[in-house]
């Protein structure tokens, strides 16, 4: 197996909260791996970690060989390469869509303006949104916004989506439209980490579904064993009031 | 109304008075034009500083040259401001003048500038402080995980968004300045206030000269106040909903 992250021993704690526990993991190329837990449980922290959003307290994160905890590493070409989906979208009000996609590409792969946009369109046009590649952030509905975080992270080529919890902030209607982008990427043997709700997605498109609760991987397993038989009493208990 | 005219002609007409107003007002938008730009730039830089220290925990990440130099600078900033806010502007410029500039042959412009465009950085730091902190902080990490460096995020993300948050309170804090370098006379400098005060000492009306040049400070800060507002509405594009 083509180990794309390694998880080794990380601790994350704010003040005495102890947020994440001692987590080993590895992830491998083509994993679709689905965080899932009740709130407070650590996931958001863990997603945040693999790309030192949240610096860990001890352990250490490995990215394709490279111990991007070390001081020493230049976190911006670790970062290039891992695409980040967050809840509220994040994108930014002041550029228009193209502008949006474009800005990253042109000041840190040094594409042309050209190349970025030709770019860019191919990946609108793929989630139907290029008529509104003038538009403005405001402009778009919530759907329409994630979709266009999405594509704007795949500018940059990367090797490893995050999303976290990319469909909370979503009304019901719009939910659909955003999954069903991520579905095409896992096709496309995307590896991605996905903290989410969203059971059914979960149930469909992952490979490895973890249970993260008290700021471990209290279960881990495949979708299948993971929701019709799962071995552990608190995710039965916590799989009892989501689904 | 004879009377009026009478009086423009002895304040302004008579040994071409009006000279003294059109090169103390010229004065004046000199000073105020590079005072703002110094203090544009220095503020900016203040509150660059300021910022990085309060929204990084004094880069707590960094190795440790960078940590102490970031907390030196942010002590030497705070330093800066607390100083340059709490005393009078005309003691500053003063100070300028007769301590430190004390060569025979320093411009006053030179240091009315010098003088207000430290002065207003100390407000401009802490208005642009106030519209860094307002960016929501996943502009910030949106950025930083798209692979733009720090300095790239503020430059390109950041400082467009605050930069429109803060118009109006910098366009408030110029108007200010505008008036404020009328005691630029303190120094020696012939700007429009004085300019009216060497017509008055001349002429013996105390009406007519400070009307004018009252009127002559509310006419640059209405046409500055226009300009602004034309800056804001171009820049609120983005916001508009259809």
């Amino acid at each position: 197996m083509d180990k794309l992250l390694e998880i080794k021993e990380l601790c994350k704690s704010f003040g005495d909260h102890l947020v994440l526990d001692h987590i080993t993991t590895d992830i491998n190329r083509g994993d679709v791996l689905c965080l899932v837990g009740p709130s407070g449980g650590g996931k958001s922290t863990f997603l945040r970690s693999l790309n030192l959003l949240e610096m860990p307290t001890s352990g250490k994160i490995y990215f394709e060989g490279t111990d991007i905890t070390d001081p020493k590493t230049n976190i911006d070409n670790v970062r290039k390469k891992i695409g980040m989906v967050f809840q509220h979208f994040n994108l930014f009000p002041h550029l228009t869509i193209m502008e949006n996609m474009t800005l990253s590409p042109i000041n840190v792969l040094k594409l042309s303006k050209d190349e970025a946009e030709s770019k860019a369109k191919e990946l609108l046009n793929r989630v139907g949104l290029m008529d509104k590649k003038d538009t403005y952030p405001n402009m778009l509905s919530g759907g329409q916004k994630q979709r266009v975080a999405i594509v704007r992270s795949l500018m940059m080529n990367p090797d490893v989506m995050l999303f976290d919890e990319p469909t909370s902030a979503l009304d019901p209607e719009m939910v659909g439209e955003v999954l069903d982008v991520m579905k095409e990427l896992a096709k496309e043997k995307m590896t991605m980490v996905v903290v989410t709700h969203e059971m059914g997605f979960a149930r469909e498109v992952a490979n490895r579904v973890a249970f993260l609760d008290q700021g471990q991987f209290a279960y881990e397993n495949n979708p299948d064993k993971f929701f019709k038989d799962p071995n552990n009493e608190r995710l039965k208990n916590f799989l009892s009031k989501v689904l | 109304m004879e009377n009026i005219i009478k009086a423009l002609q002895l304040n302004l007409i008579k040994d071409n008075r009006y000279i003294y107003l059109i090169d103390g007002l010229k004065n004046t938008m000199i000073i105020t034009l590079f005072a703002t730009i110094v203090g544009i730039v220095l503020g900016l830089l203040i509150s660059l500083i300021r910022t990085t220290y309060d929204n990084t925990n004094g880069l707590k990440n960094s190795n440790a040259i960078l940590r102490v130099l970031i907390k030196f600078a942010n002590a030497i900033c705070q330093l800066y401001i607390t100083i340059i806010r709490g005393t009078p502007v005309v003691i500053q410029l003063m100070i300028l003048f007769f301590c430190i500039f004390t060569s025979r042959n320093a411009s006053g412009v030179l240091i009315a500038i010098i003088g207000f465009g430290l002065n207003s950085s100390a407000y401009v730091a802490e208005i642009f402080r106030s519209g860094l902190m307002s960016i929501d902080q996943g502009q910030m990490e949106a950025g930083r995980s798209l692979g733009l460096s720090y300095l790239d995020t503020m430059r390109l993300i950041i400082v467009p968004q605050a930069f429109k948050v803060v118009l109006p309170s910098l366009c408030n804090e110029f108007i200010v300045l505008i008036k404020e370098t009328s005691v630029a006379g303190y120094v020696a400098v012939q700007d429009l206030t004085k300019g009216g005060d060497i017509i008055r000492s001349r002429t013996y009306d105390a009406w007519t000269p400070l009307l004018i040049v009252a009127g002559v400070y509310l006419l640059l800060t209405c046409i500055f106040s226009a300009f602004v507002k034309k800056l804001e509405v171009s820049l609120r594009k983005n916001e508009r909903t259809n």
